[in-house]
């Protein structure tokens, strides 16, 4: 495939032939129903959950020490994605819905083609590297413009970029509110606040009538995108904070390996300071690698088969916090830890197959999570593994 | 050229001497006013940055000895002591090797930092607040000075030092287990770190127990109290009549270190900046504030009329050589802030401000008892800040009259301190000895040495006694041109000892401690070494003591001129326009670490140094002068 993006003018990606995962997306209308509404916010929480595993890999993947203006600014970027995640579930919650995310079909099998996309633009997990940046372009690309679908059923143009996606939904919500004086009528203790998310940009806030909602949006795209034609997210006029670039520039700089200078926009490209940034202090991996290609009982097997467990009691957690529990939310930091250290131990190793370990690629994590991890999770946490102990302290 | 002497000859309505954290605090308020404050800072301003940051931190992995200053660079422009300079002297007692010169009985333990930041790069990060009855231990208990102000006096500065720090922790319980008094439904901005394990074994095994003192004849009940924190944790939405508080995260990194996450090396380096310190501080100072770092002064100069008319100092460009050139800067207000010796360093080195022959006497700090043993069971040391609950019965009450009081702090870092572990107990299984002449000895390794390692360090446990120390004039900060440092400024001269009030609540500590061994089933197996510099014999008993980092009362406050430096806003009897803010002014320092303190005195006089600035601008008013007045109308003010 041969895709070009507009504003970079980067080609398409070559290395990746399979079928790519889907994830499920909402037809290409506004919202009418308040049913309807909410699952395009549960389509919406899908979404931020997407873009997690890629630069999770990306930041894992780089060895010690290395290039860390860009693991911060990774580092950052992802924070942030977890902050939209919990905002949409705060949103979903607040119009009487029920976050789903312990489920087989939340997340997607990657490579997966990115949604709400014209082109058939493959997300895959891959290491730190330009490739990897420039999926993250893709994925944070600015969208200037705001052609909403059509009211009145399904238009046939069809989805175009995930700015025009939350653009809808913001529509949706102003529509609804109008209609319904009692859109927000979810419970308050479903909402998450500060005491229970931390160390982003920006803040959670619980989401209670229109205007939360439509600052929760307006949070959710601007943190990636920036504020219409500048390179700056709004995090100082929305939470008096400082200013801050946008995911989608935060990434150009790595990829370009110079950062924004003062008085540089979208359309300059950044023209401030060099980044070092050594492509080579990564470990290679194989985007396409899934557990099933580690030999049974291998050590890499074993470390790759736990990652997945761990990671679908991370989601059970998240599932947990966003219906009715935010507690929840501070025990699912340890586990965050222990996949960061899981993942970590894979990187360092060899992949199993020695054709591949010849070419320097690494054993990798490959967040598949199927109904049989999430039952073997789910087991796990009622049996009290991991969070029990340190929940019974927190409440 | 440099910024240090770009502002030669410069005016400013305020000079701040020192960029730590009551400097820091002064120059925040006086700045968000709207005065032109000038922040000299004697050693570099390196860590307010992220990647100077990291450079600590890398500095701090890879040095042989994890003290307190290892991770900041030295400097030979400005020096700094470290807690290593106190070594064995050949028969028995003490040398000191560093900056610091001594000549006292005992060592004084206690290091600083001259950085921007200051001495709380390293702080532990504890703010519990001094007790009421702490201010009047001369008249009530016989010993020490009382303060001229009350607990009440810095109620309200208390809270809002609570609020610049970031306080975390559990108001109602500080209330109801210390008794100590808070305004009506106050709340710390914070909810309280989460006590540790250690902490809550400790809880089980004692609470409801007590413990007799043997000196002063007296049952303590034991309960274990989480102690307030200056560092982030989950944020009080009550707090600030139901505002809420917003943690404040790293300096130079947006966003990150916005909770605790319990690395345990508070001290030396928070590696997430969870703790507070005052470059965050900085990174909200008003565009009114200027910070000039490697500027070293070296003189307050006083004019004629006995006001002080501006400070002298040393720019210098490499902190490797001690090179620099001389300025002068000048300022209606100046403050010194620059850690209680270096501000008596200073005053003396002016010859200013001693009037009452009192600069640079009563030399105190809060010096530790360390007593460690081994649990029956695993307790997981090494979790959480370095401590986060203490035993508060021992600080209060008439056992004052007999011996010093203490806080009892239960430590989370094993036996850190005492014996330098962990890195310590891996040595002595591999057989690595403690002098590179010693022959090695049987090592084990694997599995083996992973299981042993848990096995004993899983179970480690320690106690500070962290005990008052009375103020004494022949404790002290001397010069003598013999000894200087780089840039020729005289070093401080230290006389320190203990008096007896303090080493008979060693004795009593001492007592206590075994019974609590004893209560908890542990092997105690504290031992004091002759070998320790600061090893002395009291009643035929061996002690060993260390210092806190707690730097105090080298310029006291008091009520009167005539015995103290400083009046009740730290303002200099002799020179009206002088403030000396820091813990050099406390008269007595209770048991609490000093640094909330310190903050809420120095926004305390922050606010007498605004009203003196108002006085200083205000336009003269020229009136009718009363007859028989020998005073000239334009002197005469609304």
């Amino acid at each position: 495939m041969t895709v070009r993006d507009p504003l970079t003018g980067l080609t398409g990606f070559t290395d990746i032939i399979g079928p790519l995962g889907t994830l499920a997306e909402p037809p290409f209308k506004i919202p009418e129903t308040v049913e309807e509404l909410r699952y395009f916010l549960q389509a919406a929480l899908a979404l931020e959950h997407l873009t997690i595993p890629p630069y999770l890999t990306a930041m894992y993947t780089l060895k010690p020490g290395a290039n860390q203006e860009a693991r911060y600014a990774i580092r950052a970027v992802v924070l942030e994605e977890m902050l939209h995640m919990t905002l949409v579930a705060n949103l979903l919650n607040a119009v009487g819905g029920q976050p789903v995310v312990a489920d087989p079909d939340f997340m997607t099998d990657y490579p997966a083609r990115l949604p709400y996309a014209k082109d058939p633009v493959p997300i895959a997990l891959r290491h730190f590297s330009r490739e990897a940046l420039r999926t993250f372009l893709w994925i944070e690309r600015p969208e200037y413009l705001a052609d909403l679908p059509g009211r009145g059923g399904p238009d046939p143009r069809g989805w175009s970029s995930i700015g025009q996606f939350y653009a809808t939904v913001r529509q949706g919500v102003i529509d609804l509110a109008g209609r319904h004086p009692d859109l927000f009528s979810g419970e308050a203790s479903r909402q998450i606040g500060p005491e229970d998310f931390y160390n982003s940009g920006g803040m959670v806030f619980p989401v209670t009538d229109l205007d939360s909602a439509l600052k929760a949006i307006e949070v959710i795209a601007e943190q990636g995108e920036g504020v219409a034609e500048t390179i700056y997210n709004p995090d100082d006029r929305l939470f008096g904070q400082t200013r801050e670039i946008a995911h989608y520039f935060r990434f150009t700089e790595i990829y370009e390996q110079r950062r924004y200078g003062p008085h540089d926009t979208p359309f300059s490209g950044p023209t401030g300071p060099a980044m070092p940034v050594c492509w080579a202090d990564a470990y290679p991996i194989d985007p396409t690698a899934t557990a099933e290609q580690y030999p049974p009982g291998s050590q890499v097997r074993v470390a790759a088969d736990r990652f997945n467990t761990v990671y679908a009691r991370l989601l059970w957690l998240l599932e947990l916090a966003y219906n009715g529990e935010p507690k929840r939310l501070q025990a699912a930091v340890p586990v965050m830890l222990e996949l960061r250290d899981l993942a970590e131990q894979l990187y360092r190793n060899p992949h199993p197959d020695p054709e591949k370990a010849a070419r320097g690629i690494h054993a990798s994590a490959t967040y598949e999570i199927t109904g049989v991890e999430l039952t073997r999770a789910k087991a796990e946490l009622d049996a009290g593994i991991g969070s029990a102990a340190l929940l019974a302290v927190l409440s | 050229m440099s910024p240090a002497r770009e502002v030669d000859g410069h005016r400013y309505d305020v000079i701040v001497v020192g960029a730590g954290p009551a400097g820091t605090l002064v120059a925040k308020r006086l700045g968000d006013q709207g005065w032109r404050v000038l922040v000299l800072e004697a050693g570099t301003r390196t860590l307010d940055t992220w990647p100077g940051h990291l450079d600590a931190m890398n500095t701090f992995y890879s040095s042989l000895i994890k003290v307190p200053n290892s991770p900041y660079r030295a400097n030979t422009a400005a020096p700094s002591p470290n807690v290593l300079d106190t070594v064995p002297g050949k028969d028995g007692g003490y040398r000191a090797v560093g900056y610091l010169v001594q000549n006292g009985a005992l060592p004084y333990g206690t290091d600083y930092v001259r950085a921007d930041g200051g001495t709380f790069l390293h702080w532990l990060g504890l703010t519990p607040r001094m007790l009421p009855e702490d201010f009047k231990v001369r008249t009530d208990y016989g010993y020490g000075r009382d303060w001229p102000l009350g607990y009440d006096d810095l109620q309200p500065y208390y809270c809002e030092a609570e609020r610049e720090i970031g306080v975390a922790g559990d108001a109602a319980e500080q209330a109801e287990a210390i008794g100590l008094p808070f305004p009506e439904g106050y709340v710390f901005p914070m909810h309280e770190i989460p006590s540790s394990y250690v902490d809550r074994v400790m809880a089980r095994e004692l609470n409801g127990k007590s413990v007799t003192d043997p000196v002063a004849g007296r049952q303590v009940p034991l309960r274990v109290v989480n102690t307030p924190h200056g560092r982030n944790s989950t944020p009080n939405p009550d707090y600030d009549h139901g505002r809420g508080y917003r943690p404040v995260g790293a300096a130079g990194l947006p966003n990150y270190g916005e909770r605790c996450v319990g690395n345990a090396s508070c001290t030396p380096i928070c590696p997430v900046q969870a703790k507070y310190n005052p470059l965050k501080t900085q990174a909200r100072w008003s565009p009114k504030v200027t910070l000039v770092d490697r500027a070293v002064v070296s003189r307050v100069l006083v004019g004629e009329n006995g006001r002080v008319t501006g400070v002298e100092y040393q720019a210098y460009d490499d902190p490797a050589a001690p090179v620099a050139t001389t300025h002068t800067v000048e300022a209606r207000i100046v403050v010194l802030a620059a850690h209680a010796i270096e501000n008596a360093r200073l005053l003396l080195a002016s010859e200013a401000a001693n009037s009452s022959d009192q600069v640079g006497r009563n030399l105190m700090d809060h010096p530790v008892m360390l007593t460690w043993g081994l649990m029956p069971g695993q307790v997981g040391p090494f979790r959480g800040p370095g401590s986060t609950s203490a035993f508060e019965n021992f600080r209060k009450g008439d056992s004052r009259k007999k011996h010093a009081p203490w806080r009892l702090v239960i430590a989370n870092w094993g036996w850190t301190w005492t014996a330098g572990s962990p890195g310590s107990d891996v040595a002595a299984k591999l057989g690595i000895p403690a002098s590179a002449t010693d022959p090695r000895g049987d090592a084990v390794y694997g599995q083996r040495l992973r299981e042993e390692l848990g096995h004993d360090i899983g179970r480690q446990i320690a106690f500070q006694f962290e005990l008052e120390q009375d103020a004494e004039s022949r404790n002290q900060v001397t010069l003598d041109p013999k000894y200087r440092d780089g840039l020729g400024n005289c070093r401080p001269v230290l006389t320190y000892d203990l008096s007896d009030h303090v080493k008979e609540g060693m004795r009593a500590a001492t007592d206590v401690s075994h019974q609590i061994f004893g209560l908890l089933g542990a092997d105690e197996r504290t031992a004091y070494s002759p070998d320790t510099p600061s090893y002395f014999r009291y009643r035929d008993e061996p002690f060993t003591f260390f210092g806190a980092g707690h730097g105090a009362g080298t310029h006291v406050m008091g009520d009167n001129a005539r015995t103290s430096v400083v009046d009740q806003w730290q303002r200099s009897w002799d020179h009206a326009n002088l403030y000396l803010v820091g813990c050099g002014s406390m008269p007595s320092m209770g048991t609490a670490n000093p640094s909330l303190t310190m903050a809420a005195l120095a926004l305390r006089s922050v606010d007498q140094i605004h009203r003196d600035l108002m006085d200083l601008h205000r336009p003269l008013v020229v009136r009718p002068v009363p007859l028989g007045g020998d005073t000239h109308p334009t002197e005469v003010r609304p």
